[in-house]
Formats: structure tokens, sequence, C-alpha cells
């Protein structure tokens, strides 16, 4: 699996068509909007083409050139807006911000603009523009189902949680062990602090000894 | 009950209350807690973004959906919060589990 935007070229029949889609994963597609332009980051926007939205992820065909696509997975997708805002953007779009690699030398929402040319690694926001702004709701709706769709892989119950309930226990590898004598020891506090026991030294002593 | 099943009933509570929602990316949105699911992906409505400075282009949306996975924090208001409840809560299931 891509974490990101990446390009997207497989296209059915004679390549004028539809993307193709894994069926063996169950992938399905749920909706096609035509007339949609598509803004990566701070690039000028790429038109015209047309949305396809599966059951796993985003992808954008370019009608005029058919070597270019881009495609990315609702696991990577953090989040996604109508977006009407005119200061935001001057056509109201689908808003949308991509998870990528983690690469903390780069400034967040930008991409290699230096020179130009598109690093899709990089890109961590994507606009969908369609030629019918009615549809945005639609559009939200239909991104919404899909992320919904893809949760994590691995979301299932943890066989342990490992909770932390204070800063010492972090460097304790005897947690299990630990936790229900520290659990006691709370519970001894707030004792002590009802019959107002705490101020007396020997219990604070006794306490400390739990990091209470 | 798993833990995020607890987290899930306890924020089913506090639908139409304003919360922020700050991601591992470190935006930070601001927004009326529309819906949550099972794996925590959130809906907010009204949302405008905490540090508009880095994030110019968010500016507000009327409605968002954030990915449950890439949530750092929820921060509730005081007094959506009923903390006695919550920490029996979690020491329970931390127990239990």
């Amino acid at each position: 699996m891509v974490v990101g935007l990446r390009n997207f070229t497989e296209r059915v029949g004679d390549g004028a068509g539809q993307p193709v889609l894994n069926a063996d994963n169950g992938e399905e597609l749920m909706h096609v909007e035509s007339g949609v332009a598509i803004v990566l980051g701070n690039h000028p926007p790429e038109s015209p083409g047309t949305l396809f939205i599966s059951t796993k992820q985003v992808i954008w065909l370019s009608d005029v050139d058919r070597a270019k696509g881009y495609a990315v997975d609702f696991l990577s997708v953090s989040l996604h807006a109508v977006s009407r805002d005119p200061e935001a953007y001057s056509s109201p779009c689908i808003y949308t911000q991509i998870e990528t690699e983690e690469n903390d030398a780069d400034s967040e929402g930008s991409d290699s603009e230096c020179d130009g040319t598109l690093d899709l690694s990089k890109i961590t926001e994507m606009r969908l523009v369609p030629s019918d702004p009615s549809q945005l709701e639609t559009l939200f709706e239909m991104f919404c189902g899909c992320a919904e769709l893809n949760p994590e892989p691995n979301d299932e119950e943890e066989e342990e949680h490992n909770w932390i309930f204070s800063a010492d226990q972090m460097e304790d590898d005897a947690t299990d062990l630990y936790r229900p004598i520290q659990d006691l020891a709370v519970y001894a506090k707030e004792y002590f602090l009802s019959i107002d026991l705490y101020k007396d030294p020997t219990a604070e002593n006794f306490l400390n000894e739990f990091n209470v | 009950m798993g833990l995020v099943q607890l987290f899930f009933s306890y924020f089913k509570d506090l639908v139409g209350r304003e919360v922020t929602v700050e991601l591992k990316n470190d935006l930070a949105i601001r927004g009326t807690l529309h819906s949550v699911d099972q794996y925590l992906n959130i809906k907010l409505e009204n949302t405008r973004v905490v540090d508009q400075d880095k994030y110019p282009h968010m500016l507000s949306v009327r409605n968002c959906f954030i990915r449950g996975s890439v949530v750092r924090y929820v921060q509730l208001p005081p007094e959506g919060v009923d903390i006695e409840l919550l920490h029996d809560a979690t020491r329970r299931e931390a127990r239990g589990g």
C-alpha cells in the first residue's frame, strides 16, 4: 500500500475509459464525476478530468492526456471537507489533506515549488473542483462513506492495553505488577486525605514510597 | 467493552458540543461535534482552523470529516467532562483488559 498521492495510469480498454480497479480485492467503483479539475498543493489546477471514487481510493484521470492520472488511497486521506470560502479558494471544491511519509525537513502543506516539478509524495493538500458545484454535498458524503469502509488495518483490539498512569511507569518494566500497588496507593492517599491524615509525616513517607 | 468502544460511547454523548481536534500533523480544528463512528472518525460542523497562519488554505469549512487514525487529541469542553466517571471507567477497563 502506498502512502500519499501517486500517479495512476492503468485505464480500461484503449485508454479512453475508466481506471483499472482491483476486483480481486473487492474494490468497486462507487461514483463517477466528470468535469472535475484537480489542484495539487499550490500547483495550478489541472483539467479537464474525471473523478472516480472507488471503495478503496480516489482517482482522477485527465480527459485529454491519457497518460496522466493521480490516485490516493482512502487510508491516506486524513480529512476531507466542502470548501466554499472564497478566501480559501476561488471556487467551491472538496478540500482534502493527504498523509505523506514522515519527512520532517519539509514544511507543511508545501511541495517542491522551487523548480516547479511536481513531487507527488510531498503533496499534502488536494482540491477537487467540480464544474457543477451542486454536486459537492454528494461528493462529500461519498468520501465519508468510503473513508468509513477503510479503517486502519490493525484496528482490532490489542491483547494488552498499555495504559500509563504516571510518568514513572514509562521506565518501569514490571508495570503489570506495579499497577495494582500504585492503584492501592492512590486510594490510600485519597482515604488519608479524607481523614486529614495526609499531613501526618508517617503517612506521607509511606505514600512517597509509591510515588503518589 | 473495549477501550475504543468506551471512547465511542463517550464521544457520542458529546455530539452537539464544541470540541477542538488536534491532528498528528499539528493542525488543530475547532467545530461542533456532529457525529463519531466506531473507528473514532469524527465529523465536525462549522469548523475553523485554530492556527490560521499555518494552514491558511483551509480557513473555514462547513462540514469536515476527520479520519480517526490521524487524531492526536480531542479537546473537550470542561462542562462536558465528568472526570470521575471517565477516570473510573478507564481504570476499570485497563484492569479488565
